[in-house]
């Protein structure tokens, strides 16, 4: 099934009076990494939730290739700045993942366990793993399935240099096995080195959306041009 | 006086006195089959609640709640009310039964293991909602998943209904009767023997009943520990 381009339409969300998306248009057709950039509180991880279906879409404004979120979601998955992980072992919670998905074979599971290099925290349960770890396995949980999107939200925040780039050459080994990655990230150097496409969100609007080269040398906009300088 | 009683409690408890088995295993036998039909109705009812939120579910709560602090006597005036022969149930025929003893405990512990259920679950599905409707799962999918995930929480909610259960002695006392070698179970004696001022049995029940609880504590904190 294809899954590009992604088209959301005019898609706004609100908590009460609080607008958190407004008007958001995307048309994607990229494959690879697409980084959704901005401030705090401004979109991002609501609008990863949105696409991902996690959030209520009554207008039906965001569609896969002209499927719904609902056909789709099988061929999604989601990977949350906090890792959520159940209270069972490394090789319990991607065997867990693994049972829903029906590739429920520990030969797979193995297989995932030693592509993400996590076999020395297998039987390690999943609450005294360092947060790092706990990243590691959030993620291979995420690629049980062979999903086709994978969203990241702010994968590599509160992890340590090394952590953080083995974490972007999974990413970026996933993007290349033609996977569509949506990642927040506030990282600007991270950005430079894994982002294809980005959408740069503020207060709740697109004002950037198109290439990170182009991003990068954004003159115009002065919360972009904050954004970079600070970054 | 206080040492002799002590003593011929003591010596009932490691005689395995006739009597005093008789009421033990009887009080176990009702306690634990109103424990395990509570059980099997009230943790997935209360999970249920957790998923299917709405105004009614809120107000099964609020019912639940209410009905935690529900004195006894008033349960088993009502079940006395409901069971006996000119009740709407009087044709069931179980009044002064143990089947009535374990309706009553049943029917007290219920919304307690409910509301403590649901209050687990609550929790558990708060931490993982985003983890379960990212993989799409059915609600039924979810519901094994969260009581799987709050399996020790759920041993001790468990464990705190049958403490609860089993020190119950105003509503069996009214739907039981306490009829001996028929339904007299350990609190219903304790009260029954002290009146009648054999004391002696009375105080190897109440430390058969103060060892159960000691255990139920032990157990209630070594699974806080492993949680």
């Amino acid at each position: 099934m294809s899954i590009l381009p992604i088209k959301i339409d005019n898609f706004s969300y609100a908590i009460g009076d609080s607008k958190i998306l407004r008007n958001i248009n995307i048309d994607s057709k990229e494959k690879k990494i697409t980084i959704i950039a901005g401030n705090n509180g401004s979109g991002k991880t609501t609008l990863l939730k949105a696409m991902h279906g996690l959030i209520e879409d009554p207008s039906n404004s965001i569609s896969w290739a002209n499927n719904s979120i609902k056909t789709i979601k099988e061929l999604q998955s989601m990977v949350f700045q906090n890792p959520i992980l159940l209270n069972r072992t490394t090789f319990e919670n991607i065997l867990y993942v693994a049972n829903k998905k029906k590739t429920n074979e520990k030969n797979y599971v193995n297989k995932i366990i030693e592509k993400l290099n996590i076999k020395d925290i297998a039987n390690i349960d999943a609450r005294y793993l360092s947060g790092g770890e706990k990243q590691k396995v959030a993620i291979a949980m995420s690629i049980i399935g062979n999903p086709k999107i994978i969203f990241l939200d702010e994968p590599t925040s509160q992890l340590d240099p090394v952590y953080k780039h083995e974490i972007e050459s999974i990413i970026s080994s996933l993007a290349e096995n033609d996977t569509k990655i949506f990642m927040t990230s506030h990282d600007i150097s991270q950005i430079k080195r894994i982002g294809e496409e980005i959408i740069f969100l503020d207060k709740g609007r697109i004002i950037f959306n198109g290439k990170v080269k182009e991003f990068l040398n954004e003159k115009t906009n002065k919360v972009i041009r904050n954004y970079i300088s600070y970054g | 006086m206080l040492s002799n009683i002590i003593e011929t409690a003591f010596h009932l408890i490691f005689t395995l006195d006739k009597d005093l088995i008789e009421i033990i295993s009887l009080s176990l036998k009702v306690t634990m089959s109103a424990l395990l039909i509570s059980v099997l109705i009230s943790i997935p009812f209360g999970s249920f609640l957790v998923l299917y939120r709405n105004k009614f579910q809120s107000f099964v709560i609020l019912v639940s709640n209410t009905l935690m602090g529900m004195p006894p006597v008033v349960l088993g005036l009502i079940i006395y009310t409901l069971v006996s022969k000119r009740g709407i149930f009087g044709f069931l025929d179980i009044l002064y039964t143990p089947s009535a003893m374990i309706l009553a405990q049943t029917l007290l512990i219920t919304p307690i293991v409910v509301s403590l259920t649901y209050e687990e679950i609550y929790k558990k599905h708060k931490d993982y909602y985003l983890f379960l409707n990212s993989l799409n799962l059915s609600n039924f999918s979810k519901l094994r998943t969260l009581i799987y995930e709050c399996r020790y929480a759920l041993i001790t909610v468990t464990l705190t209904g049958f403490g609860r259960a089993s020190a119950e002695v105003g509503a069996v006392m009214i739907v039981g009767g306490n009829i001996n070698h028929f339904t007299r179970v350990m609190t219903t004696a304790i009260a029954f023997e002290t009146s009648k001022g054999s004391i002696e049995l009375a105080v190897a029940l109440g430390l058969i009943l103060i060892m159960i609880s000691f255990i139920i504590t032990l157990l209630i904190k070594s699974l806080r520990k492993i949680k």
